[in-house]
This record gives C-alpha cells, sequence and structure tokens, in this order.
C-alpha cells in the first residue's frame, strides 16, 4: 500500500492504518547489514530509517542525513548521602547487578554496573539515597534525500546501557508507513530488542561456513518470535553453496544475491550505496519490498 | 600468564581469521571465544567438545501469584516491561532486566524473579590447544556475564596447565560482552577496515580500551581497497598510541579457505597468509617475552 502512496507522492506519515516494519539483520557482522537497509531505503525514497545498532551506527556514512536533534539518554544513578550515617546494607542486599557494595560500614558504588533501576532509592533508608541523571548516550534526529526520516542511536563508549538507547529509539517509531531497521550483528538482546516489533525481517549473511553458522543462530531467534523472514545473501561467489542448498531445502525465500565485486567494496568504503554503485540496484530493492509486501499481505 | 584481546567495533573485519590462525601459530595457550551469540572460533579449530555446563544467566520477573491489578509495579519499573491489562499485568521478557523492583513492590507477593539456563558453554581440547566457548540461547540476555565466565575457566584452565598465554576472541560492537572481553587483559588488537564505518567503529572502541590502559595494537585488514582511509587509520594510531603492527591485503582467498575448513597461513601463494604471520611474529614478541 505504501508504494501506491509513493506513486501519488502523497504525505505517507498521514496514512494511517499502514504500517509496515522491516528490519535488516544478521548473526554475523560485516555482512552487509547497512548496504541493504540503506540501499532499501534509498529505494522507497519515502520511510523511516532507524539505526538501531547503538554500538556501531554507520547508516548515516551512506545517506548523509542532515541531523536536526540531538537527544541526550540518560539513566538515573544512586549516590549515597554518607554523612546521615545510614545503614546501606540494605541497597548493596537488594541489587542485582552487584553495583552497590557495603565493605567496612562504607558503601562503594560500582557505576557501570548499574542499570539504574531505581531499587536502592526504593529499599535504603529514608533520606540516604538520591539520584542524579547520567548520560549513557544519545539519539539523533534527522532527514536525508529524498524523503528519509532518518534516526540513530549512539551508545556512549565505556557505558553497557546498549538497550537503553535502543528504548529511547523505540519512542521515535512511526506509527504508519515503511519503516526500515538497520540491527545491530549477533543474536543477543541488542538484536532481539531491534527486531521485536518487525512484521519482516531480512537476514544478511555470506557464503561461509561462518555466515551460514550465524544465519541459523538468527533463524531459531526469528521463528522464536515468530516474525517472518527472508535471506540476502552477499559477497555471492566466495566460499560455498551451503547457505543457498540450506535455504532451498528448508523453503527459506532468498530474496537477493549480491554478487562479490571488489567495486563495491570500495563504494562501500567512501560510503556509497549499491544504488550510487549502480543504478540498476534501485529496481531489485524496489521489487524486494513488494515482495515483501505481498508475503505478509499488505 | 599473557592475555590478548582482539576486537574490532565493526563486524565482519576479520578479528576470527586473524584469531584463528594466531592460534595455529601459538604455542603453550589456550583460546577463548568471547563472540558467545554468534560464536565461529570452532569452526576451523573443530575442538572435540570435553566438558559441557549449563549457563545460568540473571533472572527475569515472572508472575507467579494472584496479581490484583493495582499497577504498583507499572509504576515502578524504569525499563517498560510491565504492561497492565484491565485483570492482568503482563511482563515483557525482552524489556525486564531482573532488577527485582517489582517483587520488592507488589503488595500481594505475585511476582518472583526466576532464573534459567541461558546458554552452554564448553571446555573442548582442539589440536592446537584447549578452546573455551559457549552457545548462548538465540536471543538470550547476559552475554557480560557468560563471557566473564568463559574468562574465568580459560584462566584456570592455563594456570593449571602452566600455560602461558590466552588468547580472546571478542564480539563486534561496544557494549557489555565487548567491555567483558577487555577487562583485565594486558594486549588489546584492533582489528579494523579501511571504510567510514570501519574508522567510526575503530574510534568508538579504541575509547572502550582507553578505560582499561591496555597497551594496543591495530591491523589495517583489506587496506588496499582504499589507501587514503588506511592512511587516515595510520595517522590516528600514531596520535593515539597505538602500535600499528600491520595491514592485510584484500584477497578472495581467505573466504575459499574458509570454506574448505583450511588456516589462510597454510595458502600457499596468500598475500593475506603472509601478512598474518608476519603479524603474529610482531605480536609474539609481547606475549612471550624472553
Amino acid at each position: 500500500m505504501y508504494n501506491l502512496i509513493l506513486e501519488q507522492g502523497l504525505e505517507w506519515e498521514e496514512e494511517a492504518g499502514c504500517k509496515l516494519i522491516i528490519s535488516v539483520a544478521s548473526g554475523k557482522g560485516g555482512t552487509g547489514k547497512t548496504t541493504v537497509a540503506t540501499s532499501l531505503a534509498l529505494s522507497a525514497g519515502y520511510c523511516q530509517l532507524m539505526d538501531y545498532d547503538v554500538e556501531a551506527p554507520n547508516a548515516s556514512f551512506f545517506l548523509n542525513p542532515d541531523i536536526k536533534h540531538v537527544k541526550k539518554v540518560t539513566i538515573k544513578h544512586p549516590y549515597f548521602l554518607k554523612e546521615t550515617g545510614a545503614d546501606l546494607s540494605k541497597c548493596a542486599e537488594f541489587c542485582h547487578y552487584n553495583a552497590v557494595a557495603v565493605v567496612k560500614s562504607e558503601v562503594v558504588f560500582f557505576p557501570e554496573l548499574c542499570h539504574g533501576c531505581g531499587g536502592c532509592l526504593l529499599v535504603g533508608p529514608e533520606g540516604a539515597v538520591r539520584e542524579r541523571d547520567v548520560i549513557v548516550g544519545e539519539v539523533e534526529k534527522g532527514s536525508a534525500d529524498p524523503g528519509i526520516n532518518f534516526f540513530k542511536g549512539n551508545l556512549k563508549p565505556g557505558s553497557m546501557r546498549t538497550v537503553s538507547i535502543q528504548s529511547e529509539l523505540d519512542k521515535s517509531l512511526e506509527k504508519s508507513g515503511l519503516v526500515i531497521i538497520d540491527c545491530p550483528p549477533g543474536n543477543a538482546c541488542s538484536m532481539v530488542f531491534a527486531v521485536k516489533d518487525s512484521d519482516y525481517s531480512i537476514l544478511v549473511t555470506e557464503p561461509t561456513p561462518y555466515g551460514l553458522n550465524d544465519l541459523l543462530i538468527s533463524i531459531e531467534v526469528l521463528k522464536n518470535m515468530n516474525i517472518p523472514y527472508g535471506v540476502i545473501i552477499n559477497r555471492d561467489g566466495i566460499g560455498n553453496d551451503e547457505v543457498e542448498n540450506y535455504c532451498k531445502r528448508n523453503n527459506i525465500k532468498i530474496l537477493l544475491k549480491i554478487p562479490n565485486d571488489i567495486e563495491i567494496a570500495k563504494f562501500y568504503s567512501r560510503g556509497q550505496t549499491l544504488i550510487e554503485y549502480d543504478k540498476s540496484w534501485k529496481s531489485k530493492f524496489e521489487s524486494i519490498l513488494k515482495e515483501i509486501e505481498k508475503e505478509i499481505g499488505r | 600468564m599473557k592475555q590478548l584481546t582482539i576486537i574490532s567495533g565493526k563486524g565482519g573485519t576479520g578479528k576470527t581469521t586473524v584469531a584463528s590462525n594466531f592460534i595455529k601459530l601459538a604455542r603453550d595457550h589456550v583460546a577463548v571465544d568471547c563472540d558467545v551469540d554468534a560464536a565461529n572460533l570452532h569452526i576451523l579449530l573443530n575442538p572435540d567438545i570435553k566438558e559441557k555446563e549449563e549457563f545460568i544467566g540473571g533472572p527475569v520477573a515472572k508472575v507467579t501469584g494472584e496479581c490484583i491489578n493495582c499497577g504498583k509495579c507499572e509504576e515502578a519499573c524504569r525499563f517498560d516491561a510491565i504492561s497492565n491489562s484491565e485483570t492482568d499485568i503482563e511482563i515483557d521478557s525482552v524489556r525486564c532486566e531482573g532488577c527485582g523492583v517489582c517483587e520488592y513492590v507488589c503488595p500481594v507477593n505475585a511476582i518472583e524473579l526466576k532464573s534459567g539456563r541461558q546458554g552452554d558453554y564448553y571446555i573442548s581440547e582442539s589440536k592446537f590447544c584447549t578452546l573455551v566457548h559457549a552457545r548462548l540461547n538465540p536471543g538470550a540476555e547476559n552475554s557480560g556475564l557468560l563471557v566473564a565466565k568463559i574468562r574465568n575457566i580459560a584462566e584456570d584452565t592455563a594456570d593449571k596447565n602452566s600455560k602461558r598465554v590466552i588468547i580472546i576472541d571478542g564480539a563486534p560492537g561496544i557494549g557489555c560482552p565487548v567491555i567483558a572481553s577487555l577487562n583485565g587483559v594486558d594486549y588489546a588488537m584492533i582489528v579494523t577496515e579501511p571504510t567510514l564505518s570501519g574508522i567510526s567503529d575503530f574510534i568508538k572502541v579504541f575509547e572502550v580500551i582507553k578505560f582499561f590502559n591496555i597497551k594496543t595494537f591495530a591491523c589495517v585488514n583489506k587496506y588496499d581497497i582504499n589507501l587514503t582511509n588506511t592512511e587516515k587509520i595510520y595517522n590516528f594510531c600514531l596520535k593515539n598510541d597505538i602500535e600499528l603492527i600491520g595491514k592485510i591485503h584484500y584477497d578472495d582467498k581467505v573466504p575459499m579457505c574458509l570454506s574448505n575448513k583450511e588456516f589462510i597461513i597454510d595458502e600457499p601463494g596468500s598475500e593475506a597468509g603472509k601478512e598474518i604471520k608476519k603479524i603474529w611474529e610482531k605480536v609474539k614478541e609481547y606475549l612471550y617475552p624472553n
């Protein structure tokens, strides 16, 4: 349905009820998630692109968005008023992350372990625990040509609050139109967090034993979450046929194969997408969007 | 005992290729695969699993009693993990971080924190050394805890068998598993590539390394795909006291060898193989002093 909107050049945001969230994920890193996500976004023209790879966000290099807002993401850390002389051992006992300890009746706080749950404030002696905001990263918002609403999260190096940044991005997810999510690599919680609201997931892989091994784990994640998916094989021609054979044996749709080509790698290194490399890729990504739309009945 | 962690920031720059070839070249060592949700080191090392243990991660909240729908837990949860319907509450296990606040505020003890198996870890023997590795359940949390766990085991194994070196293959990114794989090591090696993404993530992961004050090496993989960017990485290293320890050609033989389950250092005529050997010769000086 959004294709129709694109053809008519309508403001897609106003079309209530039509929403399609496509996440681009990959167990193995560096297989081409960002290449696929940005090429899809440019092919669609009008969409929201969310870079959920907040530990290593790279989509902006390919879309060159004009960033208009930067919002700091904070969590609350406790601080302890030692002069009250209160016994803070309850805080230490409660903390599931071992971020608070009481050693020889002195309270010790390990900020890097704190999730900001507020538990110590809740269980500690009244007046002895207070909280302050601590910056764990930021979320940037902007726009890129032709009509891309761009969002990216940025985890502050040293912080372990990946999901706090992703959670902040969640608040900006469009309620309608096409949303493309560039996911973090891997198959752990931050990947689950990025794909959880998807209507469809594209798994990008490469035809090597590493690519296959990590693809199988990603497939398991998506199956557990009941998210339909298809596969894109990048650097097709290297390695062997095992990924392709696996997909065929298991009736998994191969949406696209991108050939192994050092020229594509050179374009990528300069922040240029597949479409800049060769315009004919645009129609291939448009067909993928149509195919996905059809498969999930939009 | 000396420990070396290989990381990259950006995924797919060649960490595991470098790590597995180092492991073949090293002696008196133990290997650890800290990329626990997408582990690949075992593919080339092809070890026999000797011990397998369950990994019990941190807990998540579950509704186990009669909920009176008072909404206190929803209000207290800082992770938006609890939603209220008319009759009941629902806890989103993806968002729940197991802090225990909901359990504490519940007036009728309807919520309990429950831990479960979140994966397995293995002690295996390969032709070259002991490999400690893991498999986090697909989609599970606590990858940082699991990394800490397998590193402890590797240290114990190395101690017990008087091994001199631990080689650690890290995870991509800069989050908890990466931090857990850097904690307390002697050397970090960043494998990067001369792309805008590679450089950006390189700088980020170096910011993390700086917290630990670890001697850092860098190697540029596929350096010839963009010489301008390779030079930028060189300059960054010079300014930041990172030892640029080598560069590796773009070489299609690398994925080909991997598909044949062979090591690139054994491939005659492979530029990348020769370069990885050369890098190892330099790293070796640090890992095996005198």
